[in-house]
């Protein structure tokens, strides 16, 4: 790990020794009093401050003056102290504070703070995300992306939505060399295996737990230990096999096949999927509680015909340091009308191809024969609103609006775990629209 | 509850953790820095007797 610059405001002797020993790694300054703090701060460059409030017993938050100090520095201010109250957090993120611990965990606190921000230094010094390892110029995407990015040095799980093709596996890729972990990046795609296979995959199996197991093989699930574990198309797993990964992902541990003996691992979730989440816990086909283990910042991926200016884009990027190839306006034309249906999978094809044959100028009759698909349908542009309206116009208005209200009672009924009064509540809607609903959507209505 | 009590439970809170935090790191420290931390262990703890007799006091 990168060597930073801390320094650590504490009066209690034990506290500093507690500090200095989980900063050992690290080159650490520590003050005992705001006096010395500050003439520190004003003297000395430091990455991260790390400082507790009251300092002694007749103190009257006084460390809360080195905050100020430190944010106006540009020193990554954290508190630890054990006045935790609501006034006091607030004021300390008013001065400036980046976090605020309670003290008594310092082991795990002190840990992800150190990687927090040493990732964030990496990235302020890593070339444009966009322009590298995941291109595009689409700006919602780069918002989302960007967004998600945020969350890559800490422990939530990621969940990736988008059809085949997309890019899934390069930006989980991307999440992962952003996250500071350790461990590898481990993918799997769950549609390719059998319920069976699949167990053995990710838990691992020892030598003669089945029929031609001849060695012992490690899992996923551990391989991806202090790495991340990147489960694609999660949403074909079977229910057996969501709920055993449901437990080892709670648990931290499993049994590999043929074990008596449990295994720890310490991974961390990003997971794809094409459908739906919602529909797929609608339909029965994803457990709720897996959905909930796995969902922590969700990213949409739109396919690649929803966002035209990112395949010109795309196709420059996969032509360079090969053979460049220009296109005539009317090659544009009919790459832009078509429907990409591989998205950017089919992209890189299409250009390999190209770039193999025989003219680097690429007119309408070669981009014809390669995109025999056909041109995207005129489908209703954007948000969820022009799709409604295009709806209204082909079904009429009041069942237009009833499916979207079906949807939404669904969804919050799953989401409350099938509590129907929950529901009545959370959503402000009569028993009869709730009992309406279910029965259009053919669900038991007895019970809550 | 009067500020000196306030007072005195945060630095009990903040000396029990600091002991709590101490007892974990322990097993990790090299002989010469597990003497140096049961010393301030000892000190602690001992502090910690004192804000609980200040404490029994105030009430």
């Amino acid at each position: 790990m990168e060597r930073l610059k801390v320094l650590v405001l504490e009066d209690d002797k034990l506290a500093q020794k507690i500090m200095a020993s989980r900063l050992a790694d690290h080159d650490v300054a520590v003050a005992g009093d705001l006096k010395t703090a500050l003439k520190k701060l004003e003297s000395e460059p430091f990455d991260i401050g790390f400082f507790d409030l009251m300092l002694g017993p007749d103190d009257d938050y006084s460390g809360l003056k080195a905050i100020a100090a430190a944010a106006a520095k540009g020193v990554h201010a954290v508190v630890v102290s054990s006045s935790d109250s609501d006034e006091i957090i607030d004021r300390a993120y008013e001065l400036g504070a980046r976090d605020f611990y309670a003290k008594g965990n310092e082991d795990a606190n002190v840990a992800d703070i150190l990687r927090k921000v040493t990732q964030a230094r990496r990235s302020a010094a890593a070339p444009d995300v966009f322009a590298s390892a995941f291109i595009t110029g689409d700006a919602a995407l780069k918002a989302d992306v960007g967004e998600a990015l945020k969350y890559a040095p800490t422990d939530l799980p990621i969940m990736l939505l988008g059809p085949s093709g997309t890019g899934k596996t390069s930006l989980a890729r991307v999440l992962h060399e952003r996250s500071g972990r350790e461990g590898a990046f481990v993918a799997i795609n769950c549609s390719a295996y059998t319920e069976d296979l699949l167990e053995a995959e990710l838990f691992g199996y020892r030598k003669g737990a089945f029929t031609g197991a001849a060695d012992s093989r490690k899992g996923r699930l551990l391989e991806a230990h202090k790495g991340t574990l990147f489960l694609d198309e999660i949403g074909t797993m079977s229910a057996n096999m969501q709920m055993k990964l449901l437990k080892a992902i709670e648990e931290r541990s499993f049994h590999p096949l043929g074990s008596d003996k449990p295994e720890r691992s310490d991974f961390r979730i990003i997971s794809a999927t094409l459908e739906d989440p919602q529909d797929l816990i609608a339909r029965g086909r994803m457990r709720f509680d897996l959905f909930q283990r796995v969902h922590g910042y969700t990213v949409n991926l739109r396919p690649l015909a929803d966002r035209p200016a990112d395949i010109f884009l795309l196709a420059q990027h996969f032509m360079k340091g090969g053979r460049r190839l220009s296109f005539t306006a009317e090659a544009k034309k009919a790459m832009e009308a078509y429907a990409w249906p591989g998205n950017v999978r089919e992209l890189k094809k299409f250009v390999d191809l190209l770039a193999s044959g025989q003219e680097g100028r690429v007119g309408l009759e070669a981009v014809k024969k390669l995109l025999k698909g056909g041109a995207r349908a005129e489908a209703p542009r954007g948000g969820p609103l022009d799709a409604l309206y295009a709806d209204a116009l082909k079904r009429g208005l009041e069942a237009a609006l009833e499916s979207v209200s079906d949807e939404l009672v669904i969804r919050n009924l799953n989401e409350n775990g099938g509590k129907r009064t929950k529901t009545l509540a959370d959503l402000k809607i009569s028993t009869r629209l709730l009992y309406a609903t279910m029965k259009r959507r053919g669900l038991d209505s007895q019970g809550d | 509850m009067n500020s000196d009590v306030s007072k005195l439970l945060h630095d009990l809170r903040s000396k029990c953790s600091s002991l709590k935090s101490a007892a974990e790191l322990f097993k990790d420290c090299s002989a010469a820095e597990r003497k140096e931390m049961l010393a301030l262990m000892n000190a602690a703890a001992g502090e910690i007797t004192k804000t609980l007799e200040a404490l029994t006091k105030a009430l």
